[in-house]
């Protein structure tokens, strides 16, 4: 590994997954639990949610990057998480572009304009 | 001095607000060069797949053993802001420990051509030993190779990979940069997102002091 630090964790469909472990991000570590979750049409949402709840918990991981359509259907875990450490990235997948007003810190950023905050 | 303070308050809140703006269009910049590189990487990736067999770029290929060959450093500043960069391999180290183990084969078959040639003169001795001197330190990274299990992915898919593959694979390096400048810039919108809250807050309170202090003035 490269130096000593943290990983680019993914959760995404198998061409997001494949795409971002070319450019070099997997690891299956010594317990051989990887850093990728590839979703595929059969993957539970407990699954995804549980697998992402476990890379939030690994201290070893900087950045999340996750498909913003499997994103939708664990909302409620990211929107939970508000530490800044793991990053959680929305990404867009090939079957669904990518939505501003659908990711998270946007949509946190958005909430800076809402009326009770002039209260 | 009630007003002035109001006044500075609202300068600072000003500032604050044209600093999360900035940073709001910066994220959606680079949002948007992170989306079209993406789809650049499946289209070159999709490519590949037509070329090689649609089974050819898949799940199916990853290795048993995967090592990460680029690592993000999160550094949190002081004002809570969180910086994160990326670390690579580089890829030439590797690329150049497959030709030093090419070039090996060399010294291995001169060291079985002296042993049938014992009788030879010192000077040549000489000579030889110094030419294995100096191939001595090439033999220690092929045994380093050896240790690291680190590959290049791309060798998943064979060791013949059309070129779409290549450019595939740089496009998802330029992603993982930029989505660890994304990351950088979501804290930072998140840090000024608090900071404009708090000082929206404090600049409630004052108008209320300052309001209250008038309608006492006007009331004496």
């Amino acid at each position: 590994m490269a130096g000593r630090g943290k990983l680019i964790a993914v959760i995404g469909d198998e061409d997001t997954c494949t795409g971002f472990l070319l450019g070099g991000v997997g690891e299956l570590n010594k317990n051989r639990k990887p850093n990728f979750l590839v979703v595929e049409k059969d993957t539970s949402i407990t699954e995804i949610e549980e697998t992402f709840k476990s890379f939030l918990a690994r201290n070893d991981i900087g950045i999340i990057l996750i498909n913003q359509f499997i994103a939708e259907m664990i909302r409620h875990a990211i929107d939970a998480h508000m530490q800044s450490i793991p990053a959680v990235l929305e990404i867009p997948s090939k079957e669904h572009p990518y939505d501003a007003s659908k990711d998270s810190i946007l949509r946190r950023a958005k909430g800076m304009f809402s009326a009770e905050d002039f209260r | 001095m009630g007003i002035s303070e109001l006044e500075e308050s609202s300068l600072s809140l000003d500032g604050k607000l044209l600093r999360f703006m900035d940073q709001l269009e910066l994220l959606e910049e680079k949002r948007a060069t992170l989306n079209s590189l993406i789809e650049q990487g499946w289209f070159t990736m999709s490519k590949a797949r037509y070329s090689m067999g649609n089974k050819q770029v898949s799940a199916l290929q990853y290795a048993s053993e995967i090592e990460p060959l680029v690592c993000v450093h999160a550094r949190t500043l002081d004002n809570g802001e969180v910086d994160f960069c990326t670390e690579r391999v580089t890829q030439s180290k590797e690329s150049g420990k497959d030709v030093r183990s090419i070039e090996d084969i060399g010294p291995q078959e001169e060291g079985v051509r002296r042993r049938n040639k014992p009788q030879k003169d010192i000077t040549e001795k000489e000579a030889n030993d110094k030419a294995e001197s100096q191939k001595a330190p090439e033999v220690t990274p092929v045994k380093r190779s050896d240790q690291n299990p680190q590959q290049d992915p791309l060798k998943w898919f064979g060791i013949l990979v059309p070129q779409s593959l290549k450019q595939a694979q740089s496009s998802f390096k330029q992603v993982i940069e930029l989505s660890a400048e994304i990351a950088t810039l979501q804290t930072a919108v998140l840090n000024s997102r608090r900071e404009l809250r708090n000082s929206m807050k404090d600049k409630h309170v004052l108008v209320k002091t300052t309001s209250a202090a008038q309608m006492d003035k006007v009331a004496d």
